[in-house]
């Protein structure tokens, strides 16, 4: 009997997962059900995409990812009003379902100003891959940056307003529940152990910001597309999206010398001030782009033994420099990026700058049926890259297959090298409908 | 600069009162230059098709308005599934300064300003690059009146234009004029090496709102047997569209 007892649990276990991934498959026929039958009977517009993805890791040859996809979009627009329903559906190797409403809002135009309510994305900036003004849609970095782009991006509950002028629109955000930067579950491959030199305790009671009028974010953004320019002109009152780590060191003095013992972490999210601004302009074909921002109120890590839970507040300025050119029919594109702490001390953990550049090459033949695409990411500090070289074939409008890889070279220490053991190659074959 | 796609008929557009001692650059300025509205609407069909005859079929609802010194233009694309709700603006100016576009990708949910450098990119995977299309400016080319010849009973000149830009991708095209309407019958484009390259052929032109409109035409690569169909269907004109249809606003939101 005690040998059969745990197994006993495991098979409970085992049972009550399958349960729950019927009760989830069921659940997400009848909504989709339900909302495919409002659709048709309200004549809304439907389309989406099915999609079947899966990555190998060249180093042991285990699948990293076996993905498949429902994206659906309900849409239906009217003069003065409009609604968009985006349910997206993930189905991981063979035993796990995530489902997620990306997107859920109802629009109302009226002559001068928009108002869109519910849960929505919002995109600002002109950097390509990166976030810097780009600060109101929190992000989803589970699978690291490998998702698309589209598909990185997590919605939140907000009303928007929009105002316009001219060419220029005014736009105000306000957004009750703030959510935080979806991180890597501890047993994904994209998660990083963190090091401590003693078995830490964690505290999880202040890692959730509470819904409320004091808790809100607002955000405002003035901007314009001219002849001669399009810039954008922005401002946060914000949560950093990353939970600061609150450390309390525990020391035993029982044997007379003092020993480090134990190590209380207390995640915690942290107001953030944001302001910056972004443009882009065409000069004789090449295309300038530049964005940047100041934020007020960051913590980061210290090991200063002053520092109340080894943090330190500091401001710093991220930016971005870039260029769209041609070269016969490839599309490149390059951008430095720039991350500078401001007033840095050397106790700080963080370095005071970070150098970080992009590149991207993009070729298509046979008629736009056949697209080459290499991206890459590079570490100019670490001398680490992430290079993402694609081929997509469209094999019919609504057919395309994609095979690409996903490679993580240089130091091991590097936001992109300490991810070599997990470079890989991939297949996506999507449906639009 | 004349307008994407439904602006190869302002190529072909009737004038009055043809001149005898007229010249090639007086030929193809006068077509050129014709009202065609202070603004108009459309939904563009594009036909593509292979050797083979497999077919692939492009849908965009399309507006343009003219401004004086600018011309605006905004594109809906609304099939194939995949660029759904994409949309693409372009405006142009009378004077030399290059155009302004911006694309609007749903997914990415972001207006970006691209580059209007390459205008001899095909259009969509078609036949026609944005030059084709009504893209080229007049000054690019120098016209020779070559001849006056009859074509399926309607009596022509036959224009050569050829680049001032050695580099540029056709070595001349030749294009026939009715000489009575300035509508044009059929043009010719000759590769790098000479060789004819390209036949547009003008199907079926209509008078709207007293304005003729080209509303079937096709373009066939003679070289490699590839073909697109471009039909025009629920044309409007002067119908006083509203400046605001050719701003962001409207690029995110749709038509």
């Amino acid at each position: 009997m005690k040998i059969l007892k745990p197994k006993i649990l495991v098979q409970k276990k085992i049972a009550l997962k399958i349960l729950n991934l019927k009760i989830a498959k069921l659940t997400t026929f009848i909504v989709l059900l339900f909302i495919g039958n409002i659709a048709i009977s309200q004549t809304v517009d439907v389309d989406g995409f099915v999609r079947s993805y899966g990555g190998v890791t060249y180093k042991d040859g285990d699948f990293a990812i076996l993905q498949q996809t429902l994206n659906l979009n309900f849409e239906k627009r009217g003069e003065k009003i409009a609604f968009k329903a985006n349910p997206l559906v993930y189905f991981y190797n063979a035993d796990s379902l995530n489902i997620g409403m990306r997107e859920i809002y109802m629009d109302m135009y009226f002559d001068n100003f928009d108002i869109r309510i519910g849960k929505q994305q919002v995109v600002w900036g002109k950097a390509d891959g990166v976030f810097i003004t780009d600060v109101v849609s929190p992000l989803n970095l589970s699978e690291f940056l490998l998702p698309d782009f589209d598909e990185i991006r997590t919605g939140v509950i907000a009303a928007k307003l929009n105002y316009y002028i001219g060419d220029g629109s005014l736009e105000a955000i306000v957004i009750p529940q703030f959510t935080p930067t979806v991180r890597p579950d501890a047993n994904s491959i994209w998660y990083v152990q963190p090091d401590f030199p003693v078995q830490p305790t964690f505290n999880w009671s202040e890692s959730k910001v509470k819904p409320s009028i004091e808790n809100s974010e607002l955000f405002l953004k003035y901007s314009a597309m001219t002849s001669f320019l399009d810039f954008e002109v922005m401002g946060g009152y914000t949560w950093d999206d990353n939970p600061m780590m609150h450390v309390e060191k525990v020391i035993d003095k029982s044997t007379g010398k003092p020993v480090l013992s134990g190590l209380n972490i207390t995640p915690k999210h942290h107001r953030l001030t944001v302001a910056g601004a972004s443009f882009s302009t065409d000069i004789k074909g090449v295309i300038l782009r530049g964005e940047g921002a100041f934020y007020n109120g960051k913590y980061y890590q210290t090991t200063d033994v002053k520092a109340i839970d080894a943090t330190v507040q500091k401001n710093y300025i991220n930016y971005v420099a870039g260029v769209d050119f041609n070269i016969g029919n490839v599309k490149l594109s390059t951008q430095f990026i720039q991350k500078i702490i401001l007033n840095h001390d050397d106790l700080m953990i963080e370095n005071k700058t970070n150098n970080t550049a992009t590149f991207m090459a993009r070729y298509s033949a046979l008629r736009e049926t056949l697209h080459f695409e290499l991206f890459s990411y590079v570490g100019i500090d670490n001398e680490d890259a992430l290079i993402r070289p694609k081929v997509t074939y469209d094999y019919d409008d609504s057919f395309s297959v994609l095979l690409g890889g996903n490679v993580f070279v240089g130091n091991e220490e590097g936001s992109f090298g300490q991810y070599s053991d997990n470079s890989m190659v991939y297949s996506k074959f999507k449906y639009n409908f | 600069m004349k307008n994407i796609l439904t602006t190869a008929v302002l190529l072909f557009v009737i004038v009055l009162g043809a001149n005898a001692q007229i010249t090639g650059n007086e030929i193809v300025e006068k077509a050129y230059n014709l009202p065609s509205g202070e603004d108009q609407s459309s939904v563009l069909k594009m036909t593509l098709q292979n050797k083979q005859g497999s077919q692939r079929v492009r849908v965009i609802k399309q507006f343009n308005k003219d401004f004086g010194k600018v011309e605006k233009k905004i594109m809906f694309f609304q099939s194939p599934a995949d660029i759904k709700n994409t949309s693409f603006m372009n405006w142009s100016y009378s004077t030399d300064k290059n155009d302004d576009q911006w694309i609007y990708l749903p997914a990415l949910k972001r207006t970006k300003r691209i580059s209007s450098d390459s205008k001899s990119d095909y259009f969509m995977g078609s036949d026609f690059t944005y030059d084709d299309l009504g893209d080229r400016k007049l000054s690019a080319d120098t016209h020779k009146l070559l001849k006056e010849e009859t074509v399926n009973n309607v009596d022509c000149y036959v224009v050569e234009s050829t680049s001032k830009d050695v580099e540029y991708m056709y070595s001349k095209t030749i294009t026939w004029i009715n000489k009575e309407t300035f509508v044009g019958v059929k043009k010719e484009f000759y590769d790098e090496d000479e060789d004819l390259l390209k036949v547009l052929s003008i199907k079926k032109v209509e008078k709207i709102a007293d304005f003729f409109i080209i509303t079937n035409s096709e373009m066939k690569n003679v070289q490699n047997g590839h073909s697109t169909l471009i039909e025009l269907s629920d044309v409007e004109i002067n119908t006083s569209i509203s400046s605001s249809k050719f701003t962001e606003r409207m690029m995110m939101r749709g038509m």
